[in-house]
């Protein structure tokens, strides 16, 4: 049984079909990478699964249990913790603040979590400098390296990432995927990317969104030798056979 | 000089009350994005709970506690009758509703009480002490005590503990905090009820220097709202520098120029920091609110 099973997952917001019967499959203890182009829907199927979008049709299954529908503070209670775009890190708290807050989803006393959050710095050593530094003073990469330790914060099951790289330099961009290839020891991830060469280079499997729609699904080199992914990656219309 | 130094303590006296109520606005702004125009209806209610309450025989420090539960009870109706039902609409039903609470809220008062003044004694029965050339009116050393003690908790419970971190992140970005599992629906109530209490406390503490009446609110309310606009709107510290500002402002202003006038003073520097610096003191701070 797969860890998160999405079945038939439809998601409209107002009149838009933001997600039209989406269906997918993340197996414990891997990566899985959703590509596709801006729109395509990546975002909101993250959303739909932490709880902050609200299915119109179709089911999440997580540890084969239904969560469509749940709020966000009640799922990620189960063990799925959502590192959203835009990293969201909050601007008048600071680093250390930040990462604390992270483990709000479970009962710990506050000095255990204080010991919690300094020991992320050793994941995390390049952001260890501005522990007590306000979110707002922070630059891109230090803001993604606080919102993926935020994230881990919850002690995850499963954890969502929804474009760790966009807008970062590739230098940083090289350290925050060496980092996921660190979490993915303990930690099934379920990663967005628009960079899809980053997405596949760590990802067990990868499936290609179009427009709503799963388009193709398989394993890094398939996808990679596949004519269709390349017109996907670039926002084409894939013309799949399979 | 003389005159003085006594305009400052009683311009920081009633500067403190002020400073009170416009705490309580930041915070249910900060949490909601919501100007909360109910804010001085809580410490009119709050006055007129203690009055009832000494009426019943209670002993003062015991109708002083009964008073402010019952502001804390007012919180929660308030929350769940005026902010819940709004919370996914946008800014402008949410502060209709609040305007419509307090309308509710005085009249209810009103029905109950009519429209006579009611007088409620100070907590002391010494009426103030004589240091140096300046009298010490008692109910104004507990009012500046109570808001110092208010001041330092706030610091701490913001700055210290881990549910002040929540409720900041909440106020700050609601949908990241509902993600990492802070329950934002119970840090509104939290807020809600802290700034009821802080309202309430101070129309508690205002009363036996005013008179007891369905005004009362409306006339704090309004100089609170000056004062955060003058310290810097959203902002903690701004709301309390502000209003201990006004409050001497206006006590100057009323000792040295013009009695009938005092309260034009407020809303005088209120429009010149409108006009000239409408960020407020500290208003440069904006990143704290982004």
């Amino acid at each position: 049984m797969p860890l998160l099973e999405i079945r038939n997952l439809v998601v409209r917001y107002g009149e838009i079909e933001a997600l039209r019967g989406v269906t997918c499959a993340v197996e414990e203890g891997q990566v899985v990478t959703l590509l596709g182009a801006n729109g395509a829907g990546k975002s909101t199927t993250l959303r739909a699964i932490s709880g902050l979008a609200k299915p119109t049709s179709g089911d999440i299954l997580y540890d084969g249990k239904s969560i469509a529908g749940l709020g966000p503070e009640a799922i990620v209670r189960m063990g799925i913790s959502h590192v959203p775009e835009g990293r969201r890190v909050f601007p008048g708290l600071t680093v250390k603040e930040n990462i604390m807050l992270g483990a709000s989803n479970r009962r710990a006393a506050t000095s255990e979590i204080s010991r919690e959050a300094d020991a992320m710095f050793d994941l995390f050593p390049d952001i260890r400098k501005f522990t007590n530094a306000l979110g707002w003073t922070l630059s891109g990469g230090q803001l993604q390296m606080v919102a993926v330790a935020r994230g881990l914060m919850a002690k995850p099951r499963l954890l969502l990432l929804d474009e760790p790289s966009l807008g970062l330099a590739p230098v940083i961009v090289q350290a925050v995927f060496k980092i996921i290839s660190e979490i993915r020891r303990n930690t099934t991830v379920l990663l967005v990317e628009q960079n899809a060469r980053m997405g596949l280079s760590v990802a067990d499997y990868g499936y290609v969104l179009e427009t709503g729609r799963i388009v193709l699904g398989g394993k890094p080199d398939e996808l990679w030798g596949n004519e269709a992914i390349r017109a996907a990656y670039l926002g084409g219309h894939a013309k799949v056979s399979a | 000089m003389d005159l003085a130094l006594q305009l400052l303590f009683t311009g920081i006296g009633i500067g403190a009350v002020y400073a009170l109520v416009a705490l309580g606005f930041v915070l249910i702004f900060r949490a909601t994005n919501v100007v909360n125009f109910a804010q001085g209806e809580f410490s009119m209610v709050a006055a007129y709970l203690m009055v009832v309450a000494v009426e019943a025989g209670l002993p003062y420090w015991a109708a002083f506690i009964v008073a402010l539960l019952g502001m804390a009870l007012v919180g929660v109706v308030f929350n769940l009758g005026v902010y819940y039902p709004l919370r996914h609409r946008t800014y402008l039903p949410v502060i209709i509703a609040t305007i419509g609470a307090s309308i509710l809220l005085a009249n209810s008062v009103l029905a109950i009480y009519g429209p006579q003044p009611q007088v409620l004694e100070g907590w002391f029965e010494t009426p103030g002490i004589q240091v140096g050339p300046v009298y010490l009116d008692s109910q104004y050393l507990l009012i500046i005590g109570v808001t110092i003690c208010l001041v330092i908790f706030n610091f701490w419970f913001f700055e210290k503990t881990l549910l002040g971190k929540k409720l900041q992140a909440t106020s700050q970005d609601k949908e990241m905090a509902s993600l990492l599992g802070i329950s934002v629906s119970t840090m509104i109530m939290i807020t809600f009820i802290y700034s009821a209490v802080l309202g309430g406390l101070a129309g508690i503490l205002v009363a036996p220097v005013l008179f007891v009446s369905i005004q009362m609110g409306s006339t704090i309310a309004l100089k609170a709202f000056a004062a955060t606009i003058i310290g810097g709107f959203g902002d903690v510290a701004g709301a309390i520098i502000g209003g201990l500002a006004l409050g001497v402002i206006e006590t100057f202003g009323a000792a040295y120029i013009s009695v009938p006038y005092k309260d034009g003073f407020a809303f005088l520097v209120l429009i010149a920091f409108l006009i000239f610096r409408p960020q407020g003191i500290f208003g440069e701070r904006v990143a704290e609110k982004a």
